[in-house]
């Protein structure tokens, strides 16, 4: 096989695949149809996931906003002043459906040393569309005692 | 497809009428996609299971909320992947123990009789390989998807995706030529 080209590789790579199987699931088929019609009827809503679950937050909200509101306990030292980037999150997808960042929201991540492009402060970003979200920090009620 | 089927609405105007939540329109996207998304879950699993069911059920929730807010910017088939692909990572993670069990599974559709000789070797090889190198090989050559695409699937560089089919290229001739001589 060390002599077969690519070409080779693909056709074997191809029929050892299986064909797709039709998927015979008539109730995610409704339900998906279903459930888009919800979401697109209420544009002014975004469904997004933080830490995993899945949230209904306003447009134009920020991350912080729709979390608390959510009682999603997120740590926020400073009150969402920008300052103590204790409410940083991890933007797993979606990160185009958030506001740009500002200098100050910039500034505070390189102050505390948080340079990757995924990293935001949910105080600052605005949501626009769903977006996957973790956070940093351990939610508030998840730290250990003492 | 063949002659008699009725012709598939134009992506284009499919997206369209996605974004305004026509239910109709939600209808032919499952119809036309949810097997190959199935099939490229199952494939990233290493095996065809109840995980991939419920992996697809994730993943069509997921895009329910999301497509509304889809701007276009790749293909549906791509955008759906993607979704897919985060869906399979987050599994793996959640389940890291059992996924080294799963890792070493068939590839999908190895429920059935298998073909005898080279062609089993070929299956065995390519679902011993590392998960991220079979599913690139997956989706370039079975699915059929540009560089790009993949790289928006799987949140990489088009130079990394292009570096890791060679990788993989080359682990699929190693394993062969080390498993079975040839």
């Amino acid at each position: 096989m060390d002599t077969e080209t690519t070409e080779k590789i693909v056709a074997r790579i191809k029929s050892a695949v299986e064909p797709a199987r039709e998927v015979d699931d008539r109730d995610l088929r409704n339900t998906f149809a279903a459930r888009l019609k919800t979401v697109a009827a209420r544009p002014e809503v975004v469904p997004i996931e933080f830490n995993g679950r899945r949230l209904e937050v306003r447009r134009g909200g920020t991350l912080l906003g729709a979390a608390m509101k959510n009682g999603v306990r997120l740590m926020h030292v400073c009150g969402a002043r920008t300052l103590c980037a204790t409410c940083r999150v991890v933007v797993e997808s979606g990160e185009d459906n958030l506001t740009q960042m500002s200098g100050a929201e910039k500034f505070s991540l390189r102050w505390h040393l948080s340079i990757s492009p995924k990293t935001r402060l949910a105080c600052q970003a605005r949501v626009n569309g769903p977006v996957e979200v973790e956070s940093v920090f351990p939610l508030c009620g998840d730290l250990p005692n003492g | 497809m063949t002659a008699l089927d009725p012709p598939q609405t134009p992506e284009s105007d499919l997206v369209a009428r996605l974004r305004a939540g026509d239910e109709d329109a939600a209808h032919e996207f499952f119809d036309r996609y949810s097997a190959r998304i199935r099939r490229f879950i199952a494939n990233s699993l290493g095996r065809d299971a109840d995980e991939a069911d419920d992996i697809l059920q994730e993943t069509f929730i997921s895009l329910a909320d999301a497509l509304p807010f889809f701007r276009g910017d790749s293909s549906l088939f791509t955008f759906a992947c993607a979704i897919a692909h985060r869906k399979v990572l987050s599994f793996i993670r959640i389940n890291a123990r059992r996924a080294r069990l799963i890792r070493a599974a068939p590839i999908a559709g190895d429920a059935n009789p298998q073909p005898a000789g080279a062609d089993r070797e070929f299956r065995h090889a390519l679902a011993e390989l590392r998960p991220e190198y079979r599913e690139v090989l997956l989706l370039k050559y079975v699915e059929e998807v540009g560089v790009s695409e993949i790289a928006r699937i799987l949140r990489l560089s088009d130079h990394a995706v292009e570096s890791r089919l060679a990788r993989a290229r080359k682990a699929l001739r190693k394993s062969m030529k080390e498993e079975y001589g040839h």
